[in-house]
């Protein structure tokens, strides 16, 4: 989908939300300039890396930075050649803060003064209203304070960040979506629109069971992997299982495949006596899983049998449903991820350090 | 997008929301969140199952007696949440004459979208081909688990075991440990959610300029291994397993979640570069320990993480998570009280910005709802609309879009075409 290929976007950003919704800009087709300073973006220094640490190629940067070209700017020596690139642009993207915005004359009320059509977006860890809005956030601060790290691990150890970036990958794409819908605002009207997009706010509203907790006082806790013998994760020989057999057309679909008399036992013949005998249950079910390879359940998974067989990044990129959708693509020697949507054109190389220096300056 | 002069980028445009649980029906309350009416077909005999298939209220622990299957359908505080702002159309799909009020009713939208298993949407004749035949230019969307490709169509996906099939899941977990960890909630949901409304977006902007619609086909689980794509990368490039990291950073150190004082109370902490690690030595009163010349820089610190996470620790256990996460933030070092659910709701700043808002809803009451994330702020926008009650607006959708007569309605409804009640007999 080209549906971006006539705008230019131009990126400042130090961390991965404002990264992954400009590496999105650049799936649909924009012109995506990213300012680095001249020691280059930090996501390049987070390694693992693809070639020796010296030459801060990470992974993440290939991955975020796909299709992107690079600009490296002193903000502080180069500030009109900045203020330059960002005026003449479609789409601002940052995630800086707006009081070192200001110093540059490149905040939402100096930008909206001299570029009345530009639509900007500005990601930050509290936003930009708010007691919060000068706080200092990283992906695990705003998965603490937006409710999504209480939940997660076990429950008898600390709270666990998940794995990557997840705070800011929501955020992202949230901030993708906001910038999108702020485009077709100024498509009808002409006039530039702003995004003050909040991570926390992001991070807040999808933490699920919120509903029941402000409303029914139900405040959930960390779970580890089982939520109920009918819904957790199960070790299998060699891997792990979901079993998802929650109500009842699902669990009369499990017995089948499991296919043990233990559970025609009446201990087990309603949802409310199977968790009256949850850890019963549980033990007869690990008994059958850890027989189970992960190739085995996985038949009974592609058949519609309530499980999930655990994938890891190596099995996924040599799966079968993944070269039919055209997931993954060959980008110079690596291989990169397209967008989360059907596309034709697979991503392009993340850029060199200041490989749009001459053609953008 | 300004929700006070109504400029709102989908203002006019009409989407059937055909979709259950949670990815789907979020979705549809963004376009809705973004301008769109949003109208949530439903059938008696096939309803969302997010409003029974969990009595939120004796899960609660409310003293109450069970609810019915009947009673619970609309005050699900799941289905509440993620279903605000939307019309509500009970039409019993499986009837030629309810597909046919769908079709009408496709026919005069811009938008289709469902997460159904991927075989419903054509047993029941409600598939991108059947839209387009009465709205050439409909964007028709199918968001599924796996995505509507063989061999994986047909497996079973919800949101929160579709992260083992993802990626995320062999990669979570507690530092250098064997077993991995699974997000603590449905995190396929939301995140296949907004992948398919930026989809969405762009091919309203594909449509708006070349008068084209289209079919979308998006997988939740291509949308969480996209959050991941690094560690796709580094496989290819360098076929290396990685040892768990917990709550490490690959740069920032230190970095953790420590315990406060209180009950099962937390705060996370990083320090990103020296300027934090020399601003957190001021705000834990400059100890000691702080001035080893081992920690003068992130190698270092890295190297010693455990030992510098007992000095932490030492000082966080003696406070609050709040007061760790004052003092450190004062100093501007990157800090937050790990909050549970009930503390998400009276946060200072989520609250200043009108996150989380009170409406009221005809079977539940004051409900308190997560506003639109695109409009927060010093002036929020403001939620308009609670979830509706099973087929509440069927009148106001057959008369008011497809023009039906008083009669007409009444005969649909005596032949349990359209219903205002589910046909759920209690498990």
């Amino acid at each position: 989908m080209c549906a971006l290929e006539d705008l230019r976007v131009v990126e400042l950003s130090e961390t991965a939300a404002a990264a992954f919704a400009g590496r999105l800009c650049a799936d649909a087709g924009a012109e995506v300039v990213l300012v680095e300073p001249p020691e280059g973006h930090p996501l390049r220094r987070e390694g693992p890396f693809c070639g020796p640490a010296s030459q801060n190629v990470s992974a993440v940067h290939l991955h975020v930075n796909a299709g992107k070209r690079s600009v490296t700017l002193d903000s502080e020596t180069q500030a009109d050649e900045l203020r330059a690139l960002v005026d003449s642009a479609d789409v601002f993207l940052t995630d800086w803060a707006t009081s070192a915005l200001e110093p540059l004359a490149l905040d939402t009320g100096a930008l909206q003064k001299r570029a009345p059509r530009l639509v900007i977006t500005q990601v930050t860890p509290f936003g930009d209203t708010g007691p919060y809005r000068t706080y200092a956030g990283t992906n695990i601060v705003e998965l603490a304070l937006g409710g999504q790290l209480k939940i997660t691990g076990d429950p008898d150890k600390p709270p666990l960040s998940n794995y990557g970036s997840q705070a800011e990958y929501q955020a992202g794409l949230s901030a993708f979506a906001g910038t999108v819908a702020n485009v077709l605002l100024r498509d009808a009207s002409g006039e530039g629109e702003y995004l003050d997009l909040s991570i926390q706010d992001v991070v807040a509203t999808h933490s699920e069971h919120r509903g029941p907790a402000l409303n029914l006082g139900a405040v959930a806790n960390r779970a580890g992997l089982s939520v109920s013998a009918t819904y957790g994760v199960y070790p299998c020989a060699d891997g792990f299982v979901y079993l998802t057999a929650f109500a009842p057309p699902l669990w009369e679909r499990l017995k089948a495949v499991v296919g043990l008399d233990e559970l025609e036992d009446e201990r087990f013949a309603t949802q409310a006596a199977r968790l009256e005998h949850n850890d019963e249950l549980q033990a007869v079910l690990t008994g059958w899983t850890l027989g189970k390879t992960s190739d085995e359940l996985r038949t009974f998974a592609r058949r519609g049998d309530p499980m999930t067989v655990m994938e890891t990044p190596e099995r996924l990129l040599a799966s079968e449903q993944w070269r039919n959708r055209g997931v993954a693509h060959e980008v110079d020697r690596v291989t990169v991820l397209g967008p989360p949507w059907p596309h034709e054109e697979p991503p392009r190389h993340a850029p060199a350090l200041g490989d749009a220096n001459e053609a953008q300056l | 997008m300004d929700w006070k002069t109504g400029r709102l980028p989908l203002t006019g445009m009409r989407v059937v929301d055909w979709t259950v649980y949670w990815a789907g029906p979020f979705l549809g309350m963004m376009l809705h969140d973004l301008g769109a009416e949003v109208i949530k077909v439903e059938s008696p005999s096939n309803w969302d199952s997010m409003r029974t298939v969990i009595d939120v209220n004796r899960y609660a622990g409310d003293k109450k007696r069970p609810m019915t299957a009947q009673e619970r359908a609309n005050v699900n505080q799941h289905y509440n949440e993620w279903n605000r702002g939307k019309l509500s159309l009970g039409v019993e799909l499986r009837e030629e004459r309810g597909r046919q009020i769908v079709l009408d009713l496709a026919a005069k939208s811009d938008i289709f979208i469902e997460n159904h298993r991927p075989g419903a949407k054509h047993k029941l004749g409600v598939a991108y081909e059947d839209v387009k035949a009465v709205r050439p230019d409909v964007i028709y969307l199918s968001l599924s688990g796996y995505g509507q490709t063989l061999p994986e169509r047909d497996a079973m996906a919800l949101g929160a075991p579709v992260e083992l099939a993802s990626g995320l899941f062999s990669l979570n977990g507690y530092l250098n440990d064997d077993t991995p960890a699974k997000t603590g909630f449905s995190y396929g949901d939301p995140v296949g959610a907004l992948a398919a409304l930026s989809a969405l977006l762009l091919a309203v902007r594909h449509r708006r300029k070349t008068g084209e619609g289209q079919y979308i086909d998006v997988a939740m689980r291509d949308a969480l291994s996209f959050g991941i794509g690094a560690a796709f990368t580094d496989w290819s490039a360098n076929h290396t397993e990685r040892p768990r990291r917990g709550n490490r950073h690959p740069v920032y150190a230190p970095q953790g979640v420590y315990r406060a004082q209180g009950e099962d109370a937390w705060v996370a902490i990083s320090v990103r570069d020296d300027a934090d690690w020399a601003a957190l030595g001021l705000a834990l009163g400059s100890p000691d320990w702080h001035g080893d010349a081992h920690y003068a820089d992130a190698q270092g610190r890295r190297d010693r993480h455990d030992e510098i996470d007992g000095h932490i620790e030492a000082w966080t256990s003696q406070r609050s998570a709040r007061e760790c996460e004052t003092l450190l933030q004062n100093h501007g070092v990157p800090a937050g009280a790990v909050l549970d659910l009930q503390q998400v709701g009276e946060d200072p700043q989520l609250a200043a910005r009108g996150a989380f808002q009170e409406i009221e809803h005809p079977a539940f009451g004051t409900e308190v709802r997560a506003s639109s994330q695109w409009g927060r702020g010093d002036e929020p926008q403001p939620i308009d609309m609670p979830a509706p009650c099973f087929g509440q607006h069927n009148h106001d959708v057959l008369s008011r879009i497809l023009g039906m007569d008083g009669a007409a309605i009444a005969e649909l409804e005596r032949d349990c075409v359209i219903s205002d009640e589910i046909s759920a007999t209690d498990d």
